[in-house]
């Protein structure tokens, strides 16, 4: 098992959560997506759409073996070719190997949390292939040698003065923190890669299993570029994007830009069906398909299954307070927040994040907007009593154990009541409880119960 | 390269046998609280507001007077102008001033194959679309040419009132499933984003500036 940051995550948050600049950043920029959803929503019928994408999903993961299958001969039919890779190392050789057999030295890569995940990017890079993040957040983070802190707003943590100096540092721009100057510079820079790049890769929102379409949203036509500019189109994605049908897309595509940046639509959807037909002058001449496993079919048949249903609108985050206050790196993983402390454990392991799912206030904010109705803080609860259940503190136990006699004996708890407040008092209890009493009030016992109160008369 | 196909699709069976579900029944109604647009006046008038707001405009022309003065006005540079053949064909009345007066490439100049820089050169493409779409402001295109599209500065569609459709419902249907090509594009407005501290800025990578023109005869 690969190590990750999530491990030391309690290290990581005392970091981030000192930090004034990212703490205002982090909330200017949450608390307006949330207002922009809320407004965004105004027009269609939340819940409904709620349950058929819910039913839809719950659909697509039970029978994901057919529905991967009939995908895949769709694919095939339209000419793409699949591949499917149960490792990030197996994903990254294939792509590896596509881009050597045809002499490729510049690729251009739109957005895709999978390719995040199984770290294509630095690994293409370190053997020699310049590949460049061309979503501007992506762009951001990649010459700020840094990882993503929102799942799609990836520089959310940056603000305008710091990316300024990080253009003027890295490609030479004048200072100017002007966000239009910024973006303008952007433009011109990755618009030259667009042009001279021979390889184009992206992730894939969805996979439409009666077509064999990879569908992908996003707002500034990147992905589109990247898509259609070069000979050669990889889609890396995960093997549970696949939904049944074509006209699933009307519930999916009025969810998603809604739940992610509070838009009705996308500003580009694209529909992608292969490579370019003989009639067509542009777009890929070959588009290849990485269906990535890595843990996800491990958590079929289990309690967890529903966490596949995520869209990625990355809704959860944004109202997650736990979120708010120490932002995307402080969880160490390229899923952060509310899902990314679910998704972390299960597909790198619960030894690499053993704290994320207890980094949540299980108020349910990410239960309520989540657009599928995944049981988000259901899931950190169930999540959090496997890995305590797990480690088998034996201290932990034998209090618990002998907590349930107590609770059930009259007389044992009235013993332990006349210890407790014979005990609280003392400074060295209290010194001994400091761990606890750090964080919370220990407030002192009176001297008498209430039952000795009442027969005391003392209550009348 | 041996991929993990069968690995994967054990892994799979082995979890499913656990849970499975039955196939879903779809609810075909509409998630939409307003109900849908009746006449192209009344859906024209929605298209246009979800445009506005996204920084696009919307006019509709019933003559090609109209459309050409309109094209004139709104392409004032000498980046040059990319126009679909088929445009050409149904409103070479309406281009022919602009052709005089600025340089412009067919779709059919291209034939065999371009190098993407010389598309990246144009400062305008006008286009046909598949659909338009009321309910969101966008513009459906599916077109033998992915690129002008994306690379162009400013993007003209110019299409006719029977092409504007009310709502996703509709576009989602097997009439568009089916309708062949490697592509669907849908195109809500400029290229946008709020990358930097959520300000919204148009125009990162796609055009800056969007125009649907209906030819209403």
């Amino acid at each position: 098992m690969t190590e990750i940051e999530a491990r030391h995550f309690k290290e990581l948050y005392k970091k981030q959560i000192v930090n004034d600049q990212l703490r205002a950043n982090l909330s200017k920029a949450t608390l307006q997506a949330v207002d922009s959803r809320g407004e965004s929503f105004k027009e269609v019928d939340f819940e409904f759409l709620r349950k058929q994408a819910k039913m839809i999903r719950e659909e697509s993961v039970s029978h994901l073996n057919q529905l991967l299958s009939q995908f895949e001969d769709h694919a095939r039919e339209n000419g793409c070719k699949i591949f499917y890779a149960e490792t990030p190392e197996k994903a990254r050789a294939y792509v590896l190997d596509v881009a050597m057999k045809n002499n490729v030295n510049l690729i251009v890569k739109s957005k895709s949390m999978v390719t995040e995940e199984i770290e294509l990017v630095p690994f293409l890079s370190g053997k020699g292939i310049e590949t460049v993040e061309t979503d501007l957040g992506e762009y951001i983070v990649q010459l700020a040698k840094e990882k993503p802190s929102h799942i799609t707003t990836p520089a959310i943590h940056k603000s305008r003065t710091e990316i300024a100096q990080l253009f003027h540092d890295k490609i030479g721009t004048e200072m100017n923190n002007d966000p239009k100057f910024l973006t303008a510079e952007a433009r011109r820079v990755l618009r030259e890669k667009f042009l001279s790049a021979n390889m184009g890769i992206s992730g894939a929102n969805f996979l439409i299993a009666e077509t064999g379409d990879a569908v992908i949203v996003e707002n500034e036509g990147n992905a589109r570029l990247s898509t259609s500019s070069t000979d050669i189109h990889v889609v890396v994605t995960g093997i549970e994007k696949v939904i049944p049908k074509f006209s699933d897309l009307r519930i999916f595509m009025r969810l998603l830009a809604r739940s992610s940046t509070g838009q009705k639509l996308t500003s580009y959807v694209s529909v992608l069906r292969g490579p370019r037909r003989e009639e067509e002058k542009d777009g890929p001449r070959e588009v290849h398909i990485v269906l990535v496993d890595n843990g996800r079919s491990s958590l079929l048949g289990t309690e967890h299954q529903e966490v596949l249903n995520c869209i990625r609108c990355g809704a959860c985050l944004n109202v997650c307070p736990v979120y708010r206050n120490i932002g995307g790196h402080a969880y160490g993983s390229v899923y952060p927040g509310p899902i990314g402390s679910l998704v972390t454990p299960m597909y790198f392991g619960e030894k690499n994040a053993p704290d994320l799912p207890f980094a949540s206030s299980l108020c349910g904010n990410c239960t309520e907007v989540c657009p599928v109705g995944i049981e988000i803080h259901h899931q950190l609860l169930s999540l959090r009593n496997e890995i305590v259940a797990a480690k088998k503190s034996r201290i932990e136990r034998f209090l618990f154990k002998n907590y349930r006699k107590t609770m059930l004996r009259p007389g044992r708890y009235r013993m332990m009541g006349r210890f407790a407040r014979m005990f609280s008092k003392s400074a060295l209890v209290r010194r001994m409880m400091k761990q606890w009493t750090d964080y919370r009030d220990l407030p002192e016992f009176p001297s008498q119960s209430f039952r000795e109160m009442y027969k005391s008369g003392k209550l009348n | 390269m041996e991929d993990d196909r069968e690995k994967i699709f054990a892994a799979i069976r082995r979890g499913l046998r656990k849970d499975q579900h039955s196939d879903t029944e779809r609810d075909g109604r509409s998630p939409l609280n307003t109900p849908l647009f009746a006449d192209f006046q009344m859906r024209f008038e929605k298209f246009s507001d979800e445009l506005v707001k996204l920084g696009g405009e919307a006019y509709v022309f019933s003559d090609y007077q109209g459309i050409s003065d309109f094209l004139l006005e709104h392409i004032t540079d000498d980046a040059g102008v990319f126009l679909y053949d088929e445009i050409r064909e149904k409103y070479d009345r309406a281009l022919s001033e602009l052709k005089s007066t600025r340089a412009y490439k067919l779709s059919t100049d291209f034939e065999n194959g371009y190098d993407k820089r010389d598309v990246a050169a144009f400062g305008s493409a006008i286009l046909p679309c598949a659909a338009c779409i009321a309910e969101t402001g966008t513009i459906v295109l599916r077109n033998n040419m992915r690129l002008p599209a994306a690379l162009a500065t400013r993007l003209f569609v110019i299409t006719e009132p029977a092409r504007l459709i009310a709502s996703l419902d509709e576009l989602f249907t097997e009439k568009f499933r089916d309708a062949g090509g490697s592509n669907l594009f849908l195109v809500t407005g400029p290229s946008r984003t709020a990358d930097i501290e959520k300000e919204l800025v148009t125009g990162v990578h796609g055009p800056k500036e969007v125009y649907v023109i209906f030819h209403k005869e």
